[in-house]
C-alpha cells in the first residue's frame, strides 16, 4: 500500500488525469513480455513531460518508494515487472518525434517513440535508425536504451550503444541531467554508454538523441538450405573468412523452419534439416560482386536450394518467417520458453550438440532459430505444462544458458538479465565483478530506488521461483511476439 | 608540495597489477608510454606511479571469432601487426598510435582518428575489460562475444576516464577484416567548400568511411572491394570535383593529417573539440585557431590556438554546444577543460564509490571532483 499523502504527491507531480489507480488498470502493468514473472504495482503514473517525469521520482526518492520505469512493456527478461508496493512509471505518453535534423543525421525523440517510427520519421530524408528488434513496431525507443537492444542488422550496425548520441536523464534522486553530447567525442568517462543497458537500474531516460544512417543504395537477401546445421555453420564461417560482413546471418533448424512456414508460408522448404538467410547491403557494385562470393560459399558446401528475393516483397516474406518463428512455435507445441544465449560464433556447432543431447536427456525438443553471425542462440524449449513438463523446461531453458557461458559467451545479447536471469549471473561473473556493478548503482541509486530486484542478484529473487508462463495479453492479440 | 622521486612499479601480469594497487597506499599516477602526458588536466605529483608498459601481449585471439583480448599495455601498432597476419584489424586510426601509444591508455583519453566515421571509437569497439581498482578489487565486464547485455558495460565507464576509477588491466577488442582494397579522393579548397561538399557525400550512398578537412584540403576515403573501391571514388571525385588519389599521394595526404594533430608547435596549446558536424566548419575557422582538422561528418576537431586564446576557444566550443579538451598545455596556467558535464555529480559519486581516497590519478580532471571525498 502506499501511504495516501505519497499518493497525493505523485498526482500532483502528474496530474491528475494521468494516474492509474483502479485494480483493473493496475493489472494489466503487472507483467512485461516475460508474463511468468507477475506484480501489481501499487499506482501507475503516465507523466507528459520531463518536468513530470522528474517531479514523480522525487517524490518517491522522498519517500523511499520504488519506482519502475516502463515503455511498452515487450521485454522478455521481467525487467519492467513492477515492485511490491512500489510505483510504476509509464513513458508512454512521451511519445513525440521533437527533432528530426537531415544536416546532422540525428534524430531527437522522447521514450515513448517506437523504434519503427524513428525510421518513419527519418524515411522522408532517405535515412532510417539502424537497430531493429523484431517487435519493432511496438517496443519504444526508451526501452531499447534500456535494454541496449540489437536485432537481426546489429552484426553489421551494432546495437543501441552504437547510436544512441545524447540522453536527457532523470536521476533517481530526480534531478535531471545530460549524458552524452551532440558528437563522439566525450566529456570525461562515458555515463551514457553505462546508462546504455542497465535496465532502467540507473535512471529514467526521457530524451534521446539518435543518430540516422544513409539508407544503403543495395539490399540483396537470400534464404538457402543445408543437409545439415554444421554445414550451415560452416557457410557462415566461410562468409566471415572472405572479409565479407553481412548486414543479417540468421540460421533455422528444421524445427524451427516447420513451425514458421506453417505459420506464415513463408516459402521455407519443410524438410530441409536448416537453412540460412543472409543479407548484403552497401553500393550497389561492392553488394552484388560479394553477393556472388556468397551464392558461391553456399554451392561449396552442398546447399541443396537457394532462393533469391527478386524484390522488397519477397525480402519482406523471407523476414516474415525468421521474425515470425518465435510465435509460431505455438503451432508444434502447446507451451515453450524462449531462451536467450551468446557463444563465441566458433563453437555454435559445438553448443547445437550439447543442447541436442540436453534436450534428449530431459526429454524435451529445442527448436533453434539464430542469429548466427554474432553467435547469439535463441533456443525455444518447447513443453506441455499440461503433462508437468514445465519445471523440467525450466530447468533445461536455464541450463542451456549457462551452457552458452560456460562455452565462453554470455547469459543474453538483447533481452537482457532483468528478473529472469540475476540469479545466473554469478554464472558469468565472480564476486568482485557483482559487487563493483553494484559501486557503479549505488552511485547513480544509492537509495535502491530505482527498478530494485533487478539485474543483479538478490537473495530474495533467487530463492524464488518463477510461476507459470500465460501469455502476455498484447501477445494473444498478435501485437507483440516473443522474440 | 615537495616533490621526491615517485616509486615505479611496472606489473607485468593481471596479478602484479593487482598487488601493485593492494600494495600501496598514497596517489598513483598511471602511466603507459606516455604519449597523451600533456592532455587534460595536469597529473598531480604522486608517490607511485604505475608504469603499465610492462602489461603487454595477447591472451586470446582465434581469428575466426574476430574478437581478441589484450593486456592494457600493449601497444596497438603492435597488435595490428599481429592481426594484419590473419587479413584483420582494430579499425581504429588515432593519430597517436604511431607513436607507440597503448590500448588501454587510447581508452582511457577517448581518442579516436578519421575512421571514427566509419567505425566509432574504442568505446564501440572494447567489449570487455578487466579492471583493476585503488583498493585492488578485479573487476570484470563485458566479455568476449560481441552481442551481450550481461551485467553493466564497466567498459564505457573507462572509455574517457583518464585512469580516475580504475587501471585499465586486460581489454577485448572487436575486430574488422582488412578491407582488400581503399582509394582516397581530395579537393583543395577553402573550408567553406570543404563544408557544402561533404555534405553532399554525407547524402550520398557512397558510405565513406573517413571525410576530413586538413591542411587546406578535403579528404574522403571508401573501404571495400578492388573494383568498388573504383566506383565509388571516381563517383566521390565527381560530387567533390576532386581527384582521385594514388597509392603513395593518398598514404601522404593521410600521414599529413595524423602529423597536423599530432605534432602541434610545442609553443602552441591544442583543443580537442566536439560538435555537431554541421557547426564545427564555424569552430575549424574562428580566428584564434590555426592548422585546424576535423571531421566534417563526425564533428570532432583538433585546433591549435596561442596559450591566451584557450578560454575563449573553450567559450565558443560551448556556445556552439560542443565539448572541448586541451591535449596540450604550454607552460602557465591553462583551463584543460571546457564546460563541465552536467552529470559531474554522478562521476564524483562514482568516483567516491570506485576510488573513495581518491588515490588515482588526481589532477586530469581538474575540480570535477572536488564535491566529494575524493580531492581530500
Amino acid at each position: 500500500m502506499l501511504d495516501e499523502a505519497v499518493r497525493q504527491a505523485l498526482v500532483s507531480a502528474v496530474g491528475p488525469g494521468n494516474v492509474i489507480s483502479d485494480p483493473v488498470g493496475l493489472r494489466s502493468y503487472e507483467c512485461d513480455g516475460l508474463t511468468g514473472f507477475r506484480q501489481v504495482p501499487a499506482l501507475v503514473v503516465l507523466p507528459l513531460d520531463t518536468q513530470s517525469v522528474a517531479a514523480a521520482v522525487r517524490v518517491c526518492h522522498e519517500h523511499g518508494v520504488p519506482f519502475v520505469a516502463r515503455g511498452a512493456g515487450t521485454g522478455l527478461s521481467g525487467g519492467a515487472m513492477p515492485v511490491a508496493d512500489g510505483v510504476v512509471i509509464s513513458l508512454q505518453r512521451l511519445r513525440r518525434v521533437l527533432d528530426v535534423d537531415p544536416v546532422d543525421r540525428r534524430a531527437v525523440l522522447e521514450p515513448g517513440v517506437t523504434n519503427l517510427d524513428i525510421t518513419k520519421a527519418a524515411a522522408p530524408h532517405g535515412l532510417y535508425y539502424a537497430p531493429d528488434p523484431s517487435s519493432q513496431q511496438v517496443c519504444t525507443i526508451g526501452g531499447n536504451v534500456a535494454e541496449n537492444s540489437g536485432g537481426a542488422h546489429c552484426l553489421k550496425y551494432g546495437f543501441t550503444t552504437n547510436h544512441v548520441l545524447a540522453m536527457t536523464v532523470v536521476l533517481p534522486d530526480g534531478e535531471i541531467v545530460t549524458l552524452g553530447g551532440d558528437s563522439g567525442e566525450q566529456l570525461g568517462p562515458d555515463l551514457r554508454g553505462v546508462f546504455l543497458g542497465s535496465e532502467g537500474t540507473l535512471g529514467v531516460v526521457c530524451e534521446i538523441t539518435v543518430r540516422l544512417l544513409r539508407v544503403p543504395e543495395t539490399v540483396r537477401t537470400l534464404l538457402a538450405d543445408f543437409p545439415s546445421v554444421p554445414a550451415a555453420g560452416e557457410v557462415v564461417s566461410d562468409i566471415v573468412a572472405a572479409g565479407i560482413v553481412p548486414a543479417a546471418v540468421e540460421m533455422m533448424d528444421n524445427l524451427a523452419i516447420q513451425a514458421a512456414e506453417k505459420a506464415v508460408g513463408a516459402g521455407y522448404t519443410l524438410d530441409t534439416p536448416a537453412a540460412l538467410v543472409v543479407e548484403l547491403d552497401g553500393p550497389a557494385a561492392e553488394c552484388g560482386e560479394q553477393f556472388e562470393q556468397v551464392k558461391e560459399i553456399c554451392d561449396r558446401h552442398g546447399c541443396t536450394r537457394l532462393h533469391i528475393a527478386g524484390d522488397a516483397a519477397e525480402r519482406a516474406k523471407i523476414w516474415k518467417g525468421r521474425k515470425a518463428a518465435f510465435a509460431a512455435v505455438g503451432r508444434i507445441s502447446a507451451d515453450y520458453i524462449v531462451q536467450d544465449g551468446v557463444v563465441p560464433r566458433t563453437r555454435l556447432a559445438e553448443v547445437l550438440d550439447r543442447i541436442a543431447e540436453m534436450g534428449d536427456a530431459a526429454g524435451l525438443r529445442v527448436a533453434n532459430v539464430f542469429h548466427a553471425g554474432d553467435g547469439n542462440l535463441h533456443p525455444l524449449v518447447l513443453f506441455d505444462a499440461d503433462a508437468g513438463e514445465l519445471e523440467r523446461a525450466e530447468e533445461l531453458s536455464k541450463d542451456i544458458a549457462e551452457l552458452c557461458v560456460e562455452l565462453g559467451g554470455s547469459l543474453s545479447g538483447e533481452h537482457g538479465i532483468g528478473t529472469d536471469k540475476a540469479c545466473s549471473m554469478p554464472r558469468m561473473f565472480g564476486v568482485d565483478d557483482l559487487a563493483t556493478m553494484d559501486r557503479v548503482r549505488s552511485a547513480f541509486d544509492p537509495r535502491h530506488l530505482c527498478n530494485p530486484g533487478k539485474l543483479l542478484p538478490t537473495p530474495r529473487l533467487c530463492g524464488e521461483r518463477p510461476g507459470v508462463y500465460r501469455p502476455h495479453p498484447l501477445e494473444e492479440a498478435g501485437v507483440i511476439e516473443r522474440l | 608540495m615537495t616533490t621526491t622521486t615517485p616509486a615505479v612499479l611496472t606489473p607485468t601480469d593481471l596479478r602484479g597489477a593487482r598487488d601493485a594497487l593492494a600494495d600501496t597506499a598514497g596517489a598513483v599516477r598511471i602511466r603507459g608510454t606516455g604519449t597523451a602526458a600533456g592532455w587534460a588536466g595536469s597529473p598531480e605529483p604522486a608517490p607511485t606511479v604505475l608504469d603499465t608498459t610492462g602489461l603487454t601481449g595477447v591472451l586470446a585471439y582465434n581469428p575466426a571469432d574476430m574478437t581478441v583480448g589484450v593486456r592494457a599495455g600493449t601497444p596497438v601498432r603492435e597488435l595490428q601487426e599481429e592481426l594484419a597476419g590473419h587479413g584483420q584489424r582494430l579499425a581504429f586510426d588515432a593519430a597517436r598510435v604511431a607513436r607507440g601509444a597503448t590500448v588501454g591508455g587510447l581508452v582511457a583519453t577517448a581518442d579516436s582518428g578519421p575512421l571514427a566515421l566509419g567505425y566509432g571509437s574504442l568505446r564501440d569497439l572494447m567489449i570487455g575489460a578487466t579492471t583493476v581498482l585503488a583498493d585492488g578489487t578485479v573487476a570484470r565486464s563485458g566479455g568476449h562475444v560481441i552481442k551481450n547485455v550481461a551485467g553493466y558495460d564497466l567498459t564505457k565507464l573507462l572509455h574517457g576516464s583518464y585512469g580516475a576509477f580504475g587501471l585499465l588491466a586486460e581489454v577485448v577488442l572487436r575486430l574488422h577484416p582488412i578491407p582488400a582494397a581503399q582509394r582516397s579522393v581530395r579537393l583543395d579548397c577553402p573550408l567553406s567548400t570543404a563544408a557544402e561538399r561533404a555534405a553532399a557525400v554525407l547524402g550520398s550512398a557512397l558510405e565513406p568511411v573517413a571525410l576530413e578537412w586538413a591542411d587546406g584540403s578535403l579528404l574522403v576515403r571508401v573501404e571495400g572491394t578492388p573494383e568498388g573501391t573504383e566506383v565509388r571514388a571516381r563517383q566521390l571525385a565527381e560530387l567533390t570535383r576532386g581527384s582521385v588519389l594514388s597509392e603513395d599521394a593518398a598514404e601522404a595526404a593521410w600521414a599529413r593529417h595524423a602529423e597536423l594533430v599530432d605534432s602541434p608547435p610545442e609553443d602552441r596549446a591544442v583543443a580537442r573539440i566536439g560538435c555537431r558536424p554541421s557547426r564545427l566548419p564555424g569552430l575549424l575557422g574562428d580566428p584564434a585557431g590555426t592548422g585546424g582538422t576535423g571531421g566534417l561528418g563526425t564533428g570532432i576537431g583538433t585546433v591549435t590556438v596561442a596559450p591566451g586564446d584557450v578560454e575563449r576557444t573553450h567559450d565558443a566550443v560551448t556556445a556552439a554546444g560542443g565539448t572541448s579538451v586541451l591535449r596540450q598545455r604550454p607552460a602557465g596556467a591553462l583551463r584543460a577543460w571546457g564546460q563541465a558535464p552536467s552529470a559531474v555529480r554522478v562521476l564524483t559519486a562514482l568516483k567516491d564509490e570506485l576510488d573513495p581516497q581518491g588515490r588515482l590519478c588526481p589532477g586530469r580532471f581538474e575540480l570535477w571532483f572536488t564535491s566529494g571525498k575524493a580531492l581530500s
